[in-house]
């Protein structure tokens, strides 16, 4: 394989980071928090469409993943309720909800792998076979992108999102409805990461133990350029998934399967992530 | 009379084992569940210490438990060191790696950390998975032979509980102790820690590192009981469950995560399905999140507290099990 | 940026002394600091005033680490502490109290001024949790002088109280017990009499001039005039990030720029529009 075939295919690969990642930086914008459910909707949704099959089955999909991301919207909003501010134990909350999930879908289905073929036949662009289903990702990863950004850039929603994430104290005063559009956010999550989850299913398949790790692809997707800012998603996903051909191109499978991680852990470790963000969150 | 008053959590410790002793010896089963049980509860107490204390969500821990349990199985097995000489290696591994990380890690946001730990929990199961003449790779370590002349799960299970009221022992100790104060402090208020002189991310690395300690001990315990390891056998299923048992039984105090870990472990054996785990064990965080965020022992705390005040007699001063109200 | 010309002369710099010169400090295009400068020497308490906003706590940030100043320099004896980090700062020898004061959650009163003697515990972190006799006596050893602490600023009978229980003006009175828990040789004080009471204010001066006393050198932000008078030998006025004018007490309280600034925004017109003669 070529070099230029290595960066096409990663391109591809990357646009379902880039499906998980844009609903960590919009939920970070909005709630400075992370949900780590976002991987499990994915498995859900998955888990749903390959159970019941055909188009009905990617609409039950999406919306197992979206009821999920309205369980944990709710819990959100009772923590809230409850007086809870610490955007940490909320992160925690999502991981009782990512846990919980998984569980549920081990329990119905087992530990098989859920994973279908689309596309039988694969496309050849300047002699480099690539599989049609690839380009179906891609493409809805820039849908995907692209409504949200007419939406946040464009809208009275975007203009109120964008608002809310600056000055929640602020917004709430003028009127805006914060929490409304935290749940928005969350929900928007689940129906992302659903998606994400369905393209994994016709692409490379998933099982169980997969979530956490889509996760954290997600949100090392979401840092690279900045979280705050859900298009730079866009890039942080492709990246990764470029990042991840080359190093299975020319590396060993024990560093492909790292680079996500390693991502996260550079970039961690390079930027001034914590300072200029959440720094006064340790309350 | 002090050692009460500044081992109080020991004391109970102990207790509890020596009730619980003669019924769980009874049965051979038991001691089986006895000795895992006190590999899960030297896990939850590293969480506690590294969340409870030092504010770190840790999510590694179950990778620490792995390089101590990989560790014990390489110098017992391959290269033959004698009984308790590999727990030195099993604790140091973990810890010297976890201060690495925290150096670096503790700088950053709260939730940030989290996430670094969680990374890094995944690249050393990918290591051990990958490194085939290291670990066995996917394979696994078989034929871990016994800590010298302990053989029967009787022997370990007193080993393992030993060990947990060691570690209890130790943790109160640290709380008792500038060390354990500066914990409370910088958890709680960065700045105000910083005011006192505590480097705040060296403050943080040593409770990481010492938590990690703590899961290379539950590792090394769990390889020469079990005798065979397998990436699968501490991996990031174990770490969550770790966490969750922690905060549920209440990570601030010190005997908490282990109070997590038996109702989760009862909780467990009540269950139809063993798959239903991950589901009630995640609903169990999130309701205990949304009625006592610290902890049933908190609501227990809270629970005594009106009691007290119900009955109109003056409450007594706060001491004894919570860890931060040493006094 | 230089001040205005001062009224009498600043107290001769001793070799051991917190100087800040030409400190300049901008939040965004807020300059907060514009060029001001501070010197405190052993045994001496310097008094620190100026309207709200005026740069009096951002001042104690710099010179405490918690904020980089743009320009300017912060000496200890000499030694450029500049940038220096917060904790860096107190093992250095200077102790702050803050504005607002940051309390630990359940901690009693005892437990917080322990807190304030991190720096003297030479137990490491594996020894405190090993807990060998050298630990214990030394738990045992700071426990009796952070009681002593507390005896001296009359807080001994609320030893076992939670922190969050008492008074703003006894907390801040634990927070200065922190303080001086430290060891430190410079501290600065952030409006630690404001909600005192009369009786607690007493209590509050006396120890500082004993702490002083004891060679201690002090920077005190206060709002309350009487109390500045009494304690401090020399007073620095800023205004809007800018050293007003500095000396002693009453020349000070004199100076028409001070009272049509800072005293007169109290409420003294009378003296405003004679000052504007
Ligand atoms: N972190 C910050 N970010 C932005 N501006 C700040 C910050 N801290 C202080 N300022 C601004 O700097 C100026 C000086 O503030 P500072 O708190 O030092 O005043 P002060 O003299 O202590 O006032 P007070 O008597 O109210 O305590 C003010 O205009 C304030 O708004
Ligand atoms: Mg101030």
């Amino acid at each position: 394989m070529t070099f230029s075939e290595f960066i096409l295919r990663g391109v591809l690969a990357g646009s379902i980071y880039v499906l998980l990642a844009v609903p960590m930086s919009l939920l970070f914008s909005t709630v400075r928090t992370i949900d780590f459910a976002v991987g499990a909707y994915a498995l859900v949704a998955a888990a749903v469409a390959a159970s019941v099959g055909g188009v009905l089955g990617i609409a039950a999909g999406l919306g197992a993943a979206v009821a999920g991301s309205a369980a944990m919207a709710l819990i959100f909003l009772l923590l809230k309720r409850f007086g809870c501010h610490n955007h940490i134990i909320y992160a925690l909350a999502s991981f009782g909800v990512a846990t919980a999930l998984a569980s549920a879908v081990l329990w119905q289905y087992g530990t098989q792998s859920f994973v279908r073929d689309s596309f039988s036949q694969f496309w050849s662009l300047a002699g480099i076979r690539i599989s049609p289903q690839g380009v179906l990702n891609l493409v809805t990863a820039l849908v995907a992108v692209t409504i949200l950004y007419v939406v946040i850039q464009r809208s009275q929603l975007g203009r109120m999102m964008r608002a809310a994430a600056v000055n929640v104290m602020g917004s709430e005063l003028a009127g805006i409805p914060v929490e409304l559009i935290q749940v928005g956010t969350y929900l928007v999550g689940g129906l992302l990461g659903g998606i994400a989850g369905l393209l994994i299913l016709f692409t490379a398949g998933l099982d169980y133990s997969a979530p956490l790790s889509l996760t954290l692809s997600g949100f090392a997707a979401a840092i690279v350029f900045g979280i705050d800012n859900p298009f730079r998603a866009l890039f942080g996903g492709l990246a990764m998934g470029v990042a991840e051909a080359l190093a299975a191109g020319y590396t060993s499978g024990m560093v492909t399967s790292m680079v996500p991680f390693l991502f996260l852990l550079i970039v961690l470790g390079t930027s001034r992530f914590g300072d200029a963000t959440v720094a006064g969150d340790r309350t | 009379m002090t050692f009460w008053a500044n081992h109080r959590n020991t004391l109970i410790a102990i207790a509890a084992v020596l009730i619980a002793a003669p019924f769980v010896a009874s049965r051979p089963v038991w001691l089986d569940s006895a000795v895992i049980l006190g590999v899960y509860a030297l896990l939850a107490l590293s969480v506690g210490i590294s969340y409870g204390q030092a504010g770190i969500l840790t999510m590694s821990q179950g990778a620490f438990a792995s390089v101590g349990a990989y560790a014990a199985a390489l110098c017992s097995a391959r290269w033959g060191w004698p009984p308790f000489t590999d727990l030195v290696l099993a604790m140091l591994l973990p810890a010297v790696l976890a201060y690495g990380v925290g150096r670096v890690v503790t700088r950053l946001s709260p939730l940030a950390t989290a996430l670094a730990t969680l990374a890094l929990g995944s690249v050393i199961s990918i290591y051990i998975r990958h490194a085939d003449d290291l670990t066995g790779g996917y394979v696994g370590f078989a034929g871990i032979p016994a800590i010298g002349f302990i053989d029967t799960p009787l022997e370990y299970a007193v080993l393992a509980w030993l060990l947990v009221i060691a570690v209890v022992y130790g943790y109160e100790n640290l709380m008792r102790s500038a060390h354990g104060r500066a914990l409370n402090v910088l958890q709680q208020d960065q700045a105000r820690a910083r005011a006192d002189g505590i480097d705040v991310a060296r403050s943080m690395s040593a409770a990481f590192a010492l938590s990690a300690a703590i899961a290379g001990i539950a590792g090394w315990l769990y390889a020469h009981y079990v005798s065979v390891l397998s990436p699968e056998s501490l991996d990031t299923n174990i770490s969550v469950t770790a966490l969750l048992m922690a905060v549920v039984g209440g990570a601030g105090y010190v005997l908490g995560p282990i109070i997590g870990t038996v109702l989760f472990d009862t909780l467990t054996r009540l269950l139809p399905a063993a798959e239903l785990q991950g589901l009630f064990y995640g609903l169990a965080l999130v309701v205990i999140l949304l009625v006592a965020r610290t902890g049933l022992m908190g609501l227990g705390e809270q629970l005594i507290g009106a009691a007290r005040s119900g009955l109109g007699r003056r409450a007594a001063p706060a001491a004894g099990l919570p860890a931060r109200a040493a006094s | 940026m230089t001040g205005p010309a001062f009224d009498t002369p600043v107290p001769p710099a001793a070799a051991d002394a917190l100087v800040a010169s030409g400190i300049e400090v901008a939040f965004g295009g807020i300059k907060a600091l514009a060029g001001v400068g501070a010197t405190v020497v052993p045994g001496r308490i310097v008094g620190l005033i100026g309207r709200n906003g005026s740069g009096k706590s951002t001042l104690f940030n710099c010179m405490t680490g918690f904020v980089r100043p743009g320009a300017g320099r912060v000496t200890l004896g000499g030694a450029d502490i500049t940038g220096l980090p917060a904790e860096r700062v107190v093992r250095a020898g200077i102790a702050r109290t803050f504005q607002t004061p940051r309390i630990a959650e359940g901690a009693d009163v005892r437990t917080a001024v322990l807190c304030g003697f991190f720096n003297s515990a030479k137990t490491s972190f594996m020894g405190s949790v090993a807990g060998f006799g050298a630990a214990r006596r030394e738990e045992r050893r700071l426990r009796e002088e952070a009681d002593a602490v507390l005896e001296g600023l009359g807080l001994a009978d609320l030893r076992h109280t939670e922190v969050r229980r008492l008074s703003m003006g006894l907390v801040r009175m634990v927070d200065v017990a922190r303080c001086i828990a430290s060891g430190a040789r410079f501290i600065l004080l952030d409006e630690p009499a404001a909600g005192l009471t009369q009786a607690e204010q007493e209590t509050l001066s006396r120890q500082i001039r004993d702490v002083a006393a004891r060679g201690v050198g002090i920077l005190l932000v206060e709002h309350n005039f009487a109390l500045v008078r009494s304690l401090c030998e020399t007073v620095v006025v800023l205004e809007t990030g800018r050293v007003l004018c500095e000396g002693a007490p009453e020349t000070v309280a004199r100076d028409p720029r001070v009272l049509r600034s800072y005293l007169g925004a109290v409420g003294e017109s009378d003296e405003q529009g004679e000052a504007a003669a």
